[in-house]
């Protein structure tokens, strides 16, 4: 096992290095930088060529494609992600915040899509075919057609018009306000749990109705064993690791998946940041952003492998 | 085999139902799930053929004296912020929305499908490079994936329908890679191989065409997604551009900043793009536990 974790972890540094080699190559695929962007915006694009050349010098941006590479990589082997192009400020700093807002919305859509999704597939497969499958059935498939921000936009509406309730503009952490905090989040955690719950709901049915097909669920069923007990100490138990994995898997595309339904709420998350620096031609912090949330999602499937072979004695890697 | 029909009531009912109703009566019947996702995509792919016809406006038409007016006689489902049609833009932007979600899934499915193919064919060293590569790819979140893809190409709809796309290659090519392992081994292969085919020629004739179904099911489960994520990269203004109307560029800007008053403008092409990524994927479903029940579980 633990030899097998350390197999795993060295595995993420290849994929990690493509990522850094992809996005790296992908965003200087593209005219324009940094430096034009930002005399663009300020409306005065017939700057002097010399002036621009200076300030792309002063982000290294003169330098070789190979050393701006490996400059990056020396920086994040230390840790250290260096300067956003745009404002100058530290990457992690600008990051933070923003990490903590998404991080926070992720979980709580987790766990709200969790919470739906469980009892609602077991609910399904036990009644397969009746009109309570049916309806679970388009629940589900409807909450995947659902673009999770036009949901929140009729959340929205609903509550100016029925409770005149306005999203409020800045952000309160959780830390500061957490009664604020949750107010503010609890909406775009639902538009969004309720997509990612349909995810669930479809695994954990068809997970179930094969288990509950399996041959010891029939002996259970013959001696007599109360149908309640089956499900959650025999079928349960099994069906759950597949739902937990696609479950997690998609948990790791949350964090910076948002993008649009942070949007509709005016929360400045990741997703947000990251449609910001695309704009800005910000080489740095999209880096850097695409990194995290490669890493992030590297991180949980690591986990998630690891929980399958302590969990499942059946699935115990070399 | 039936036995034949001894009245007239039988012969008369059974003579002229053809057999492609039958079949289809029959689909009805045994997934009416699947048939009223057909269903919805039927109603979706005449809007868009006949959105010329149907459209009781231009789409592109404003009309300053109607801006922002509520569901009435002359506009049924009330005008946007530039006083144009919102029904008329809803049956056009099912053009924009098939368009894309077409070319996208096509495009995913067909290039995933020859790399999940040759992949598997190959094997060794091949295999394991190529799903290196396409972990790489996995690590990004579609969306994130897309709009990267946008940056690099610019925005418009032959744009958006290749970054689309992209994310769509690994995912199928993993899918139909597994497939297509279990193909491999089959005789047929050896013998096409002990013929002397060159590997093209294996991998497009022989190994391809039986791996149809996956692809299949993988394509259309594509469409929906890819139209939710069209409308998702027009919402954010990285998609489709004004003034082509699609679904998810109606609901940006003023749809939500007006919402409270005129929300015909953000409920009516949301309910669009609800109900045709809903059909297909109802559809695809059917399709999935018709064709291949191997892939229920997936």
């Amino acid at each position: 096992m633990g030899l097998y974790i350390v197999k795993r972890l060295l595995a993420m540094i290849p994929t990690l290095f493509g990522v850094a080699v992809l996005i790296f190559v992908l965003l200087r695929v593209v005219p324009g930088d940094v430096v034009e962007a930002r005399y663009l915006t300020q409306g005065s694009q017939f700057q002097s060529q010399e002036l621009m050349n200076q300030e792309r010098a002063k982000l290294g941006l003169d330098q070789p494609i190979w050393k701006q590479f490996t400059t990056w990589m020396t920086g994040i082997l230390h840790l250290d992600f260096g300067l956003s192009m745009w404002t100058g400020s530290p990457i992690t700093e600008e990051i933070k915040l923003r990490f903590a807002l998404s991080l926070q919305l992720a979980i709580m859509a987790s766990l709200f899509a969790q919470c739906l999704a469980i009892p609602l597939g077991i609910l399904a497969a036990v009644k397969q075919d009746t009109w309570v499958d049916y309806a679970v059935r388009i629940f589900s498939i409807a909450g995947l057609a659902t673009p999770s921000f036009w949901l929140g936009i009729l959340m929205i509406l609903t509550m100016l018009i029925v409770f005149h309730w306005v999203p409020p503009m800045v952000f309160t952490p959780l830390w500061v306000d957490p009664w604020q905090n949750l107010q503010q989040l609890i909406w775009p955690a639902l538009a969004v749990g309720y997509r990612y719950s349909a995810v669930g709901t479809r695994m954990m049915r068809s997970a179930m109705l094969e288990v509950l097909r399996e041959d010891y669920i029939r002996t259970a069923r013959a001696k007599g064993l109360w149908l309640k007990l089956i499900l959650t100490r025999h079928a349960l138990k099994n069906a759950i690791l597949p739902v937990l994995t696609v479950m997690s898997l998609e948990f790791a595309f949350l964090l910076g998946g948002l993008v649009v339904t942070e949007q509709v709420f005016n929360l400045n998350g990741l997703g947000m940041l990251f449609v910001q620096t695309i704009a800005h031609r910000d080489y740095t912090m999209t880096q850097a952003l695409v990194m995290l949330v490669a890493t992030f999602f590297l991180f949980v499937n690591f986990f998630v492998d690891i929980a399958y072979a302590w969990i499942d004695p059946r699935i115990r890697y070399r | 085999m039936a036995a034949a029909p001894q009245t007239v009531e039988e012969l008369t009912r059974a003579a002229p139902r053809a057999p492609w109703l039958a079949a289809i009566l029959n689909f009805i019947r045994r997934r009416p799930l699947g048939a009223l996702g057909a269903a919805l995509i039927l109603v979706m792919v005449a809007a868009a053929i006949g959105a010329g016809a149907l459209a009781p406006y231009d789409p592109l038409a404003n009309d300053y004296a109607a801006m922002i007016s509520p569901p009435n006689a002359a506009h049924w489902l009330g005008t946007d912020a530039y006083g144009r049609d919102v029904l008329s833009r809803i049956l056009y932007g099912s053009r924009t929305a098939l368009m894309v979600g077409l070319g996208a899934s096509m495009i995913g499915a067909t290039f995933g499908s020859l790399i999940g193919v040759a992949s598997a064919y190959f094997g060794g060293r091949v295999d394991l490079t190529v799903q290196r590569i396409m972990d790489v790819f996995f690590a990004f979140p579609v969306i994130i994936l897309a709009l990267t893809v946008v940056a690099v190409l610019g925005t418009g709809a032959g744009n958006v329908i290749l970054a689309i796309a992209t994310p769509m290659v690994p995912r199928c090519a993993r899918v139909v890679r597994s497939s297509a392992l279990a193909v491999r081994e089959m005789p047929y292969i050896d013998a096409a191989r002990a013929s002397g085919f060159a590997n093209r020629r294996i991998i497009l004739r022989h190994m391809l065409p039986n791996v149809m179904a996956p692809i299949l099911i993988m394509a259309t489960a594509f469409l929906g997604e890819a139209i939710l994520l069209e409308a998702s990269l027009s919402f954010i203004g990285l998609g489709v551009q004004e003034p082509t109307a699609a679904w998810g560029l109606m609901l940006r800007g003023a749809a939500v900043e007006f919402a409270e008053t005129a929300p015909w403008m953000a409920i009516f092409p949301g309910l669009a793009i609800s109900l045709a990524v809903f059909g297909f994927n109802l559809f695809g479903d059917s399709l999935r536990d018709a064709l291949d029940p191997r892939l229920r579980t997936q």
